[in-house]
């Protein structure tokens, strides 16, 4: 398998291919900063939670730097994971009717941490497999696994990401691999995430 | 991609049994076949179970009496699990358990609400190896199985225990409520007078094998399987049925059958008019109009990261027991694309069956099984 790209986004800043981008964060809000900086115009982003707005963003910028337009729109599948589940938006949703008066539907179709491969798919029209797991920390030896098995049933390409958003901590790694002749080893993996 | 995928399964049969059922039903596979056989609905109106305090009906499992149901409800699973199939088939190395659940342990929060789930596991279980765990909203008990024959197609276990848990709360239901997706009746799958959801409780556990079971037990064989997204809307259904009809055509390539042979679907149907209405269009565009077809959704309710694990476990016990169920609530044909749904309980020997999944965030899952020979 070959890692075509990498994203990462984190308190620790903003990665493509391991470089950090000069997208600095100076408020509060800087996955709006980071969606207006990278051009795109798709009003959907507003409606999304940290999730998703993060999962977006991270494919925006991976796809500046690689094209899989040559796949066909089911060859690519979206392989997920987190530790977190959809923990901010929960607690949000939770608050909508434990304090605001009515539950937020709105917020309430946020409460699951899939809801992000939805929006990454229908933004780029990607019809292939998706998965979500839940697991302790990000592990990169799982992923390999994961991409092997997807690979064997006939995808071409894997977008894998680890997202997760509680507590303060916002982190989003995604990293984009093909079928094609090139090694992936754990160490490199790992090496893309810790950056 | 099919004669790649053939080979594979000729190298390694994957063998699926039955592992746990508690339901609002019974306790049992065995118990749950049979009160679904009579009839029985386990869909009832719970008094003041709404934001406000409308009493929707729901597949509430009567005997969870503590205050924390989830915990409860995994526990009793897993000491049923170890009743009948033993520690040590959990404890071996080669043995993975796969837990598929939407919410788990929501009420916990601020809690982290997946971590009483690996310690109850741990407890109960004691495996070997950590458990995985699938949240891919209502297609998650379908996804558990297929990725338990993916590490068993690898090599990488011989033994995948497929757990599906969620369990009624506050914010299920107020949150299906929010979305108008809540019917005041018991849901009517696939009917013209069908008006929303019923949510349900339950848990269920397959296990799914390259160690072919006993002779005296029953079985099923996993064909192939598959997901695919619409690429259409985060919680509306497409309205070509999309997503749904590739990952049926992508599994009938996997299992290397043609789909004119399947003998029974076990459909998603959860008695919204959306989605329902899209599974008519995904199944007309395939040509599976006369194929009989039932949702399981009026006996148990829509029981979320459950739903795929307890739908193919009756699916196995109608194969089983040559009877196809009822689907309950269906009276008049309320899709606009024909459907084969069954509307009384028949006599049917199904040697291939298709279960199919559909849920939130676009999601779509599909698996044939067949019949031991």
């Amino acid at each position: 398998m070959k890692i075509l790209a990498c994203s990462k986004i984190s308190d620790q800043g903003i990665f493509l291919n391991g470089i950090q981008q000069s997208i600095e964060k100076t408020t509060n809000n800087w996955k709006k900063e980071l969606y207006i900086k990278l051009g795109v115009e798709y009003p959907k982003f507003y409606k999304m939670d940290a999730l998703a707005k993060m999962a977006f963003l991270g494919f925006e910028l991976i796809s500046n730097s690689t094209s899989i337009d040559h796949l066909a729109d089911d060859e690519l599948s979206l392989l997920f994971a987190n530790k977190h589940s959809s923990y901010d938006t929960d607690q949000k949703y939770v608050n909508s009717y434990m304090e605001k008066g009515s539950p937020g539907p709105s917020l309430f179709v946020y409460t699951l941490p899939n809801i992000l491969t939805g929006e990454l798919s229908i933004r780029n029209k990607w019809y292939g497999e998706n998965i979500f797991f839940i697991q302790e920390k990000f592990d990169p030896e799982f992923f390999i696994d994961q991409i092997n098995f997807y690979f064997s049933k006939g995808s071409n390409a894997c977008l894998c990401g680890w997202v997760d958003s509680a507590k303060g901590i916002e982190e989003c790694f995604l990293f984009l691999v093909e079928n094609k002749a090139g090694e992936l080893s754990i160490e490199e993996l790992n090496n893309y995430y810790k950056q | 991609m099919g004669i790649e995928t053939g080979m594979e399964r000729t190298v390694r049969t994957i063998y699926m049994t039955y592992g746990a059922m508690v339901t609002p039903l019974g306790n049992t596979p065995e118990d749950n076949f049979q009160s679904m056989s009579l009839g029985n609905s386990g869909v009832q109106k719970q008094s003041a179970s709404g934001f406000n305090g409308e009493d929707w009906p729901l597949g509430k499992i009567e005997s969870l009496h503590s205050d924390n149901r989830y915990t409860e409800l995994l526990r009793n699973t897993c000491n049923a699990l170890k009743a009948k199939h033993g520690q040590q088939l959990f404890q071996s190395e080669k043995t993975l358990i796969i837990i598929s659940s939407t919410k788990a342990d929501i009420e916990s929060l601020p809690e982290d609400t997946f971590t009483s789930t690996r310690k109850i596991i741990q407890e109960v279980l004691s495996p070997k190896n950590a458990p995985l765990i699938i949240s891919n909203a209502c297609i998650s008990g379908v996804l558990a199985i297929n990725t338990a024959a993916d590490y068993i197609k690898a090599g990488k276990f011989d033994t995948v225990v497929s757990i599906g848990i969620d369990v009624l709360t506050d914010f299920i239901v107020f949150g299906f409520q929010s979305l108008f997706a809540l019917s005041d009746q018991p849901s009517k799958p696939f009917d013209k007078n069908r008006t929303g959801i019923s949510i349900g409780e339950a848990a269920g556990a397959i296990i799914v094998s390259s160690v072919p079971p006993d002779s005296d037990k029953f079985y099923v064989e996993y064909l192939g399987g598959s997901s695919s997204n619409d690429a259409n809307h985060i919680s509306g259904p497409s309205r070509t049925g999309e997503g749904l009809f590739r990952s049926i055509n992508r599994t009938a390539k996997r299992a290397n059958i043609n789909l004119k042979d399947l003998n029974f679907i076990s459909a998603h149907g959860t008695g919204t008019l959306y989605n329902d209405e899209m599974e008519s269009i995904a199944f007309d565009r395939l040509g599976l109009n006369n194929i009989p077809l039932n949702s399981l959704k009026g006996y148990f309710g829509h029981t979320l990261g459950a739903a795929g694990i307890i739908e193919i476990l009756s699916t196995m016990l109608m194969m089983e027991n040559n009877i196809l169920l009822k689907s309950p609530g269906y009276d008049e044909q309320g899709t606009s694309c024909k459907l084969n749904v069954v509307r009384e309980n028949t006599k049917s020997d199904v040697q291939l069956a298709l279960k199919t999944a559909s849920g939130f965030g676009g999601g779509n899952a599909s698996i044939i099984i067949k019949k031991k020979v």
